[in-house]
């Protein structure tokens, strides 16, 4: 038994009425847990520094190519809130135009293997037990089990190591889990009564793939989606620490934690600061993520 | 496509009609294949316009065949004939104009719509899938008429299944397979799920949409109370063959069967009025036996009060007892 | 009273939701005496499980309990402390659920949950139990099912549903208890098996001593089962009967409504049922909570609800349409 509350027959009747309210309803079910909101503040705040990121940033011009030998190693100060590195550049600034690379790199990874990886698992799970699931899964075996650390290596062997070469590396290590998190979901929907009503109605396949289980995969889908910015950003950390990706003197999060790491523990904060940006990035995303799989949960009666 | 009926007004006939789930217990070494005797052998016969009743507890078979008339599978063997076409087969391979014809409404409302999507785009897809919108006539226009057959509100387009109570959504399920104007509908037990009080609304408008628009319903239940004040013609199945046919009168009147006998006399009742009907308690024991291990000669044999040694041996084949009464039993 | 086990008192029961409150116990009035079988009647969403859920301490963090209280024996159970509570819940209650499937787990064996309860049901004494398979044997022999010892080293999954909820009748009465709360027991089984557990039920009930609650929509089930019955509406106890006098003649509009939907074995069609839904939990009727449903409603009806009118012989009913009557006057 549910209850209706608010949504009166009027309000259903007008289509804006019926949107604030869903909303709103969702909006509750979201903040529910205050981390949730935390973890909304976090994502915004970020998103917004990555967008804004030549306003914001107290020393826009420190994100190119920039050198001043004389402030360089500088501790925290009221100048340079999070110090100076090696060459004298301000740490926060530089922090904040890698959230562009980290934010850019987790949206190219994540616009590709999101439709590629729920496709397939999709089409695997609808039909599975029949030779299209097993050829889709194996293929998906096949990927899956390449390391992404080592493939980025191999990729920037061959080809130069740049960012767009790193997103391609992830992204080819990255779709095989939407795969398989779509294919387990797709498979058993596929037995649901709703299903079954649609399939021996006549709809086309095409129509059941989308329309009838597609949208019951939808919350899963959309928090693994949060949770994966920040893993995803991670990932490219640690390729740039390595040296893979966006290449100095533009800004990466890994980079500048490598370049730090020789100097600690002297200068601590040329390494600490990026490190923990990156922390903040994972737990934002995380929390946020928590907070979509709540506000998208089937009610309850 | 004609309406194509034999003499007897038949709208679905059943021969020997076998389904069997092959169930594989092979081992590294050895090959080993079971059958589960979903349905073993059954005959009937569904004339238009009536309701036609399947009983059984589980085990029994009757969903299955329900499924095989819909088309969620296809028999392992018999014939299946609607409208003097042969529907043996399972829906993906069936004409546009058979899915058209033949609807299912399912037991569990709650599984039977799709939570992500509300009450339009459900009563949509018939119709889209069956084109059956024509210019001019806009499809939300033949949404609202679709509730109005069931008597919902319209603006209960714009909700999700999950704020409808069980009754409610059932009726959608019901306004679902009405769309595409169907003359067959299987009911698979779809008030079980359901209270006392929506019980009765849902059935009551059941039977009035049969009567406006000439529907032949073949009704599935385990219910027999309910059977009793719906079906015209009624069919006991017990582990996948069919025990008793009769029209609803004499089946509750004058049951033959041993285990119709039993049912009848395990069902609580409410009134006096109705202890008088039920026939002298036969205290029922043991379980239905697994289909996948269906005893030597009549499969009731493990249960039956009456049986004697011939029902060890041989399975009994359906006779007629009486005008239009049949029955598989040695002893009657 | 020194023969009530159990005395549930103008228990409210609230839940925290999105946009309010849900008012879902709205003054509950419940008791059971020692060896008594008293049934619970009511539709879905009207609180049964509820009642049951606060009862045994396990409702959900967002249930409140502004108002009521529930003795167990005389003690306040809402008031327990751990370790009292773990003694109630290991020797006082016991319940069978609806679903013996989800009540099992799969991964132990029946002897290993077995052993597990009579473990618990020491409570916070402490003290070992001796002879846990003999206590264990005798349960399963009780409970009438066959072959006890295989049954203990055999899964959940290799029993059929009839057996399965033996063996959680078997769990219930293995160690001596007070009372027994039945929720739902045969609804998933079958007919002829139904009647099987049921008499097996009530049986052990009476041979042990203890009492019975049983909770079931099925008012027949109720009939044939219980000695005095309560039937339950959106929260309230509005009718209370011994059960004979209860189904040969209600008093209150609701169980009158609920007894003419029920199909009859005689024919004879079905009535429309109750028209209009359950009320809004949120926003509840002021008055009785049956009012904007009830044919009968008048003035009164819609101001309070209604309190508990005495129609003799230990009747009761919480309606506006009936005077106290002298006489037979015994309390609830």
């Amino acid at each position: 038994m549910t209850t209706e509350g608010m949504l009166t027959s009027s309000s259903l009747k007008n289509p804006w009425g019926r949107t604030l309210y869903s909303l709103k309803r969702t909006w509750y079910k979201f903040s529910r847990n205050w981390l949730s909101v935390l973890g909304l503040v976090i994502v915004v705040t970020i998103v917004f520094l990555a967008v804004f990121a030549p306003y914001v940033a107290p020393y826009p011009q420190h994100a190119g190519k920039f050198v001043d030998f004389k402030g360089k190693n500088q501790p925290p100060s009221w100048q340079h809130l999070m110090g100076t590195d090696t060459i004298g550049r301000d740490i926060l600034s530089r922090i904040i135009f890698a959230f562009r690379n980290a934010l850019l790199m987790a949206i190219v990874v994540l616009a590709v293997s999101v439709p590629l990886g729920t496709l397939t698992g999709l089409t695997a799970g609808y039909y599975s037990g029949t030779w299209t699931d097993t050829v889709i899964m194996r293929v998906t075996d096949v990927f899956i089990s390449i390391p992404p650390i080592i493939l980025a290596l191999s990729i920037a062997a061959v080809l130069k190591p740049t960012l767009m070469n790193s997103m391609i590396a992830v992204t080819v290590s990255w779709w095989p889990w939407y795969t398989r998190m779509t294919y387990s979901l797709a498979s058993s929907i596929k037995n649901e009564y709703y299903v079954q009503a649609a399939e021996l109605t006549g709809a086309s396949k095409i129509y059941i793939l989308f329309h009838e289980i597609l949208p019951n995969c939808s919350s899963s889908l959309f928090t693994k989606m949060a949770l994966d910015v920040g893993w995803v950003t991670l990932v490219g950390a640690a390729l740039s620490f390595v040296g893979l990706g966006e290449q100095p003197p533009k800004p990466a999060l890994g980079t500048m934690i490598a370049e730090g790491v020789e100097r600690m523990p002297a200068q601590w904060w040329i390494a600490l600061f990026p490190a923990l940006a990156i922390m903040f990035v994972v737990l934002g995303f995380n929390l946020f993520g928590d907070g979509i799989r709540d506000a998208l949960s089937p009610e309850e009666a | 496509m004609p309406d194509v009926m034999d003499i007897n007004n038949n709208i679905l006939v059943a021969e020997n009609l076998v389904k069997h789930f092959p169930i594989n217990l092979s081992g590294i070494f050895k090959k080993k294949w079971i059958a589960v005797k979903a349905v073993d052998g059954i005959n009937f016969s569904v004339k238009q316009g009536e309701c036609f009743g399947l009983v059984g507890e589980s085990g029994s078979g009757k969903s299955t065949t329900a499924y095989m008339t819909v088309g969620t599978y296809a028999p392992t063997s018999g014939s299946l004939v609607f409208k003097g076409e042969d529907i043996a087969r399972p829906a993906v391979k069936r004409p546009m104009h058979l899915k058209k014809d033949i609807q299912i409404v399912f037991q569990d409302p709650g599984s039977s719509l799709n939570p992500m999507r509300n009450i339009q785009n459900i009563l949509e897809m018939p119709l889209r899938v069956h084109n059956m919108i024509k210019k001019g006539n806009s499809i939300e226009k033949k949404v609202i008429d679709l509730l109005d057959r069931v008597e919902l509100p319209s603006h209960y387009r714009f909700k999700s299944p999950i704020t409808l109570g069980g009754g409610e959504r059932q009726m959608v399920a019901i306004a679902r397979a009405l769309a595409t104007k169907p003359s067959f509908m299987v009911l698979d037990e779809p008030t079980s799920a359901l209270d006392v009080s929506v019980q009765g609304k849902i059935i009551n408008r059941l039977i009035r949409l049969q009567k406006e628009f000439g529907l032949t319903y073949l009704f599935i239940t385990h219910d027999l109370s309910l059977m009793r004040n719906v079906a015209t013609r009624i069919a006991i199945m017990y582990l996948g063959k069919i025990a008793e046919i009769a029209s609803a009168n004499e089946f509750f009147q004058k049951p033959l069967h041993p285990y119709t006998q039993m049912l009848l006399s395990s069902i609580p009742i409410l009134f006096d009025e109705e202890a008088k009907l039920k026939p002298n308690k036969i205290h029922s024991v043991g379980e239905i036996p697994s289909p996948v291990d269906v005893p030597p000669g009549c499969s009731f044999n493990t249960r039956c009060p009456f049986k004697t040694d011939i029902c060890f041996v041989e399975d009994p084949v359906m006779r007629e007892i009486e005008p239009e009464h049949y029955a598989r039993c040695h002893n009657i | 009273m020194s023969e009530t086990l159990l005395d549930i008192k103008n228990l409210h029961v609230w839940f925290k939701v999105y946009g309010g409150v849900l008012k879902v116990l709205n003054g509950v009035n419940f008791n059971v005496k020692f060896g008594e079988k008293v049934g619970l009647v009511g539709e879905a969403g009207c609180g049964k499980t509820t009642t049951m859920k606060a009862l045994l301490r396990v409702l959900p963090n967002l249930a409140l309990i502004p108002e009521g209280d529930i003795f167990v024996r005389g003690k306040n159970i809402l008031k327990l402390n751990s370790r009292e509570l773990a003694d109630l819940r290991g020797r006082g209650l016991s319940m069978i659920f609806q679903d013996p499937t989800s009540a099992l787990n799969p991964v132990f064996t029946i002897g290993q949950q077995l052993y597990d309860i009579i473990k618990y049901s020491a409570g916070s004494s402490g003290q070992k139990v001796a002879n846990k398979k003999n206590v264990a044997l005798s349960a399963l022999y009780e409970a009438r099912l066959p072959d006890a010892e295989r049954m203990l080293d055999s899964y959940p999954i290799q029993l059929s549903g009839g057996m399965r909820q033996r063996v959680c009748i078997a769990f219930a009465i293995a160690t001596a208890r007070d009372l027994l709360i039945a929720d739902e027991p045969t609804t998933n089984l079958d007919v002829t098996i139904q009647d099987q557990v049921l008499r097996l039920i009530r049986d052990l009930v009476e041979k042990k001593g203890a009492s019975l609650i049983l909770i079931t929509h099925s008012l027949g089930l109720a009939r044939e089962i219980t000695e005095r019955v309560y039937v339950m509406y959106a929260g309230n106890m509005i009718e209370m009967a011994a059960t004979s006098l209860l189904f040969k003649k209600p008093f209150h509009p609701y169980t009158q409504g609920l007894l003419s939907s029920v199909p009859r074995l005689s024919g004879g069609g079905f009535a429309e049922g109750i028209p209009g839904r359950i009320p809004d939990y949120r926003n509840p009727p002021p008055g009785c909570r049956f009012e904007p449903r009830c044919q009968y409603a008048f003035e009164p009806c819609s101001k309070a609800m209604p309190p508990y009118i005495n129609v003799g012989d230990g009747h009761q009913v919480a309606c506006y349409l009936y005077q106290d009557v002298q006489g037979d006057r015994k309390n609830a």
